[in-house]
């Protein structure tokens, strides 16, 4: 598998990965499979990576 | 009539008795229930096939569309889908799959007005995937997917590819797809390249070997709907779609199709989804399908694999042992039987036997084996007395006839699995090759027996009663 980063949901605390190549860094938002709510991954609470 | 689901499950309650059960409560299948009654049952070890009368849809309406779900959790109900008895499912159906598949039966054509899939047409906005009673299979899982097999073809050469491909449900009329770098990845690409949108008709429910035969490991190229036919045992009928007319052609007897077009050059976020090997995938971009219309039969079911779990295991093991094992067999005539084990996702780990003439033939299956599937990661080659099929057995093999720095070969930088957690590499990955075999050049130790005529005269009954015997445990 691709590397990985893990995020935290701003919103509902969720965490989830998503692939770094792709999302980390890009300015994309991410969506939140618990909560639907999207962000961008600087805005997470939590990042590891 | 060709081959159809309908007429399947009729046949599997006559036959198999209890292997299907029907579920007569509402079930929520976005809403997790679905999985969480597979899951219970797994943990119980028991996998019938599920079929759900009352499924909620994505609106949370009753659906007028019942749920088949689990139905290839085991080879018995896969040996009968290809017309085998239950009790032939272990190697004699993986090698009736790779007889059949040695051959291609080219499609028929049928008109719309012949095709059971045509009865209800819906084009444009009166399309709703919203209608499906649509599983969410897993937590981390951020919609509902379509896992069934989206077919796409060639822009050049014109074949077909068939394949099982996860479809995150975007909006009524919007799906996110994953495509890992194989057959349908390379279709879209070439269209990508051009700019142009590729044509995409997703199967959801047919006759369980049209699934089966999908999974077939032809080279590309090799148009899945001849290769199907072959593994169905009949000329799989086709029928013009809605959105492409006879260009493109789509499954006559299916219980549902969704058709519509993969954008070029348009990604958005997807997954993660619960995978095939009992991890999530990460989010990333995917391609995006814009759906332009769905066509049922009017008592269409709408089915689901239980991905990550026996339901997509079995089924993707059986295509690869037939199909590897006529390989190596045309390279080691002495192989005996092959096997894809549960614990290894029915993919990643690859048993073989061999009936060994000379040291040298375990490496040259191994070797066939991981060229034929990218899959395989991990090839142990046994003795002909193991059975490839009881995995003690196997690690037994492992434990007493492997030496490390003798038996064990690595392959580095060889393509592997996007979606493997274990690689480093998003493409690349390792293969190992394990020699579990005795040495043919040097003496070796015998297995333990207690003697044949002891056992032959030595009746277990004459000395437990069957009472007892019938009580005690299980190890």
């Amino acid at each position: 598998m691709a590397n990985i980063f893990w995020v935290t949901c701003p919103k509902c605390r969720g965490e989830f990965y998503c692939h770094t190549q792709e999302l980390r860094h890009k300015g994309i938002k991410l969506l939140c499979p618990y909560c639907s709510h999207q962000f961008l991954d600087e805005e997470s609470p939590r990042i590891m990576e | 009539m060709g081959k159809n689901l309908h007429d399947f499950l009729s046949q599997l309650e006559g036959q198999l008795q209890h292997d299907l059960v029907r579920v007569e409560q509402t079930v929520s299948p976005a809403q997790f229930e679905v999985t969480a009654l597979l899951q219970h049952l797994e943990e119980m070890k028991k996998f019938p096939a599920l079929f759900f009368e009352k499924p909620l849809n994505l609106k949370g309406k009753p659906s007028r569309f019942p749920l088949l779900s689990n139905f290839f959790a085991t080879r018995q109900r896969c040996a009968l889908s290809l017309g085998m008895s239950a009790d032939d499912a272990k190697l004699a159906l993986s090698l009736e799959y790779a007889r059949r598949e040695e051959k291609l039966i080219s499609p028929v054509t049928v008109s719309t007005k012949e095709a059971p899939v045509k009865e209800v047409v819906k084009r444009g906005d009166d399309a709703d995937l919203y209608e499906f009673p649509i599983v969410r299979h897993h937590a981390m899982d951020p919609a509902p997917y379509i896992d069934m097999t989206p077919v796409m073809k060639d822009p050049e050469q014109g074949f077909y590819n068939v394949a099982f491909l996860r479809n995150m449900v975007k909006g009524p009329r919007r799906l996110g797809i994953h495509m890992s770098p194989r057959h349908n990845w390379q279709i879209h690409r070439k269209n990508e390249e051009k700019k142009r949108p590729t044509p995409v008709a997703i199967v959801v429910g047919h006759h369980p070997a049209f699934y089966l035969g999908a999974l077939n490991v032809s080279p590309f190229g090799v148009d899945d709907y001849a290769r199907i036919g072959a593994v169905m045992g009949e000329p799989l009928r086709l029928t013009a779609s809605e959105t492409w007319g006879e260009d493109f052609m789509v499954p006559a007897d299916a219980e549902i199709v969704i058709e519509g077009h993969v954008l070029p050059n348009v990604k958005e976020v997807e997954a993660p989804f619960g995978e095939f090997t009992g991890y999530y995938g990460p989010q990333r971009l995917r391609p995006v399908i814009e759906v332009t219309a769905i066509t049922h039969r009017r008592n269409a079911v709408f089915q689901h694999i239980f991905v990550g779990h026996r339901d997509n295991w079995v089924l993707g093991g059986i295509p690869k042992e037939g199909s590897l094992f006529n390989l190596i067999r045309g390279i080691v005539p002495t192989v005996k039987a092959i096997h894809f084990p549960i614990s290894g996702c029915c993919r990643f780990n690859c048993y073989v036997s061999v009936d060994k003439k000379i040291d040298g033939e375990t490496r040259q299956a191994a070797l066939a084996a991981l060229a034929g599937c990218d899959f395989v990661k991990h090839v142990v080659v046994v003795d002909a007395d193991i059975d490839v099929y009881n995995e003690e057995q196997v690690m037994w093999a492992m434990a007493t006839r492997v030496q490390a720095d003798q038996d064990v070969d690595i392959i580095k930088n060889a393509k592997g699995n996007t979606l493997d957690p274990s690689q480093t590499d998003d493409i690349m990955t390792a293969k190992m090759i394990i020699d579990a075999t005795r040495p043919v050049q040097r003496p070796f130790a015998a297995r333990v027996e207690v003697p044949k005529e002891a056992l032959a005269k030595t009746r277990l009954e004459d000395f437990i009663s069957p009472a007892i015997l019938e009580r005690l445990p299980k190890a």
